[in-house]
């Protein structure tokens, strides 16, 4: 069966792949531990000196924690997003779970207290209200294409952002939007220690079920009679895997606030680097996806003397790199 | 009414119009290959995709004693195969990659293809001369390969019920007549299956099949068996479908005792 194990993609330079991306991503872990406003050194650390670990374990271990989750999940549900809809472009927001997210975070800035754990707690309910409604919707809906659940996000979009912009009326312009404001822009630099077990957790756990179920993801992604007839319960699978992927997504972004384009950039350069849409391309994703959310903060922290939003690294990188794919003309 | 298969009374009409009106059939026992002839919009399509449940239809559609319309997608996909005209993978994903598709409704919710299937998934694209091409990416293979790796996909799913809509549009002369002889060997193989055919081509059809059924607007015209009826019936069912036809027995060069039939439009 010689010729069989040659018709196999070669797991050794899958391996290469792998364990390049993994160096890649420990060095930008352990740059993001160690770039921030209050130096602390391995030496601080050590000697116990009071301020250097509470400053490590309560602010810069959690950031940077978040940051390797968060990216990972946005890398991972990425992945899925593209592959289900079979649209290179396709992101969290094609259901709308980022526009529910924002609208949450401004109802918890308006309403409950600006202070960031009800911000992260609405976020994640607005962006899970909008994914309930758009694939509550599609379930109502008789078409059975994957149009339906796009269509449905679309209006779920639209009437996420009505909410938002309504709020932004209410808001006080001094304080209120200026929270608003810098929430959809995204940064980790409110995270803390207390903030993140939760949405860590959830992202954890649901990202490990989908590299599991991946099998669905990728039989999802062929036309839906042909995947029928294979014996795929088109219309259950792509739930549970879309509710899965968009849990990650709407755990991350309650936290970090909205991050553009790590969703859209993980996925295309994973693909780029394995040619295929295996389960380790889908993982390779997920690193590559932590990989740019810590270089991104990494960036934010120290290029200027106050904190920049993360998302203005992250676009910065994700604009060139669309413009690459149409300039190469790759689909997928 | 211990018959293998039966479509009974079914009619789809889709926006308002009536695309298959109170089609019945039945088939006694595996092992048959059926055509289905007829012009375009006659509903060729719309039937195969009726009997798997694919179109919200009338009537009812039994395999060995089962009505397929109760079934969950993994219970029908152990039964019946559907062979698209052309697949619907639009993701680069090797071609051995889509054979093992056919093993979707044999795995449990987090089990992977086992080493064996692996096996029989390559060993399938032997069988249908493309193994070579096992590690490509299905995505870059011209329409006639796609057609044949699909049908190692059939082949591994073991199915009963074999649907092919048109399973030669992309092949040409010799692979066509290929791909209908490994349809006619797949059906008398072990365990022995049923095809349904959507075929254009009635010459390619009446050397295949043991069965054609007529369709004509919707309607089931005629049931032929080229075996045992005559010449003259048959051309007036062509007739009837295409046009003024001349249906033309010749002597197989191969074997001389047997004979081919040709059919000829009428200039």
């Amino acid at each position: 069966m010689d010729s069989l194990r040659k018709a196999q993609t070669d797991p050794n330079r899958t391996m290469t792949i792998l364990t390049l991306a993994m160096t890649f991503l420990v060095i930008a872990f352990v740059s993001a531990l160690s770039t921030g406003k209050y130096p602390i050194s391995l030496k601080s650390l050590r000697n116990g000196d009071l301020m250097a670990v509470r400053t490590f374990t309560i602010l810069r271990l959690p950031r940077a924690l978040m940051g390797l989750v968060g990216g990972f999940g946005l890398g991972i549900a990425g992945f899925v997003y593209q592959t289900v809809f079979r649209n290179p472009l396709a992101s969290p927001d094609i259901i709308g779970v980022s526009s529910g997210a924002s609208a949450g975070a401004a109802f918890a800035i308006l309403f409950v207290s600006a202070a960031s754990p009800s911000t992260t707690v609405f976020a994640f309910i607005g962006g899970l209200l909008a994914v309930c409604l758009s694939l509550g919707l599609t379930t109502l809906s008789p078409v059975k294409e994957h149009a339906s659940i796009v269509l449905a996000g679309i209006a779920v979009h639209a009437l996420a952002q009505t909410f938002l912009m309504v709020l932004k009326l209410m808001a006080d312009p001094e304080k209120q939007l200026a929270s608003i404001e810098y929430w959809i822009m995204g940064s980790l630099a409110g995270v803390t220690a207390a903030k993140i077990p939760v949405p860590v957790l959830i992202i954890l756990v649901t990202s490990i079920a989908i590299l599991l179920l991946h099998r669905h993801v990728l039989a999802l992604s062929v036309r839906e009679d042909e995947a029928r007839m294979l014996g795929v319960s088109v219309r259950t699978t792509r739930f549970y895997v879309l509710f899965l992927a968009t849990l990650t997504v709407a755990a991350a972004v309650s936290v970090t606030g909205l991050i553009s384009f790590i969703g859209l950039l993980a996925p295309h350069t994973a693909r780029l680097l394995t040619g295929d849409h295996k389960q380790s391309s889908c993982l390779l994703s997920g690193i590559i996806g932590s990989f740019l959310l810590l270089t991104a903060d990494v960036l934010a922290k120290s290029l200027a003397t106050v904190e920049l939003p993360v998302s203005i690294f992250t676009s910065l990188l994700g604009a060139p790199f669309l413009i690459f794919l149409i300039l190469s003309g790759r689909r997928h | 009414m211990n018959e293998f298969f039966s479509v009974q009374d079914i009619s789809v009409s889709l926006g308002g119009r009536q695309i298959l009106d109170h089609v019945s059939f039945s088939v006694d026992a595996p092992g048959h290959v059926i055509g289905i002839l007829g012009p375009n919009g006659s509903g060729k399509t719309t039937l195969l995709k009726a009997v798997c449940g694919e179109l919200p239809h009338g009537g009812h559609v039994v395999l060995e004693g089962l009505e397929l319309a109760g079934l969950r997608a993994k219970e029908l996909a152990k039964r019946v195969s559907y062979i698209p005209q052309q697949s619907g993978i639009s993701i680069s994903m090797s071609v051995l990659d889509v054979v093992l598709m056919g093993f979707y409704s044999k795995l449990g919710l987090l089990s992977q293809p086992s080493a064996d299937m692996r096996r029989d998934a390559y060993h399938a694209l032997k069988q249908v001369g493309m193994a070579e091409l096992a590690g490509r990416d299905y995505l870059t293979l011209s329409g006639g390969e796609k057609q044949l790796v699909l049908f190692a996909r059939t082949l591994v799913e073991g199915t009963k019920l074999l649907l092919f809509d048109e399973p030669d549009s992309s092949l040409d002369l010799g692979n066509k007549y290929r791909m209908v002889q490994m349809i006619r060997e797949l059906v008398c193989g072990n365990p022995v299956k049923t095809a349904l055919i959507c075929l254009h081509d009635p010459v390619l059809a009446l050397t295949c099949c043991d069965t054609l059924m007529l369709l004509k607007d919707g309607h089931l015209i005629r049931i032929l068996r080229p075996e045992t009826d005559s010449i003259k019936d048959m051309e007036l069912a062509f007739t009837e479908i295409y046009g003024p036809v001349n249906l033309l027995e010749i002597p197989d060069p191969q074997s001389p005792d047997h004979r081919r039939l040709i059919l000829l439009p009428t200039l």
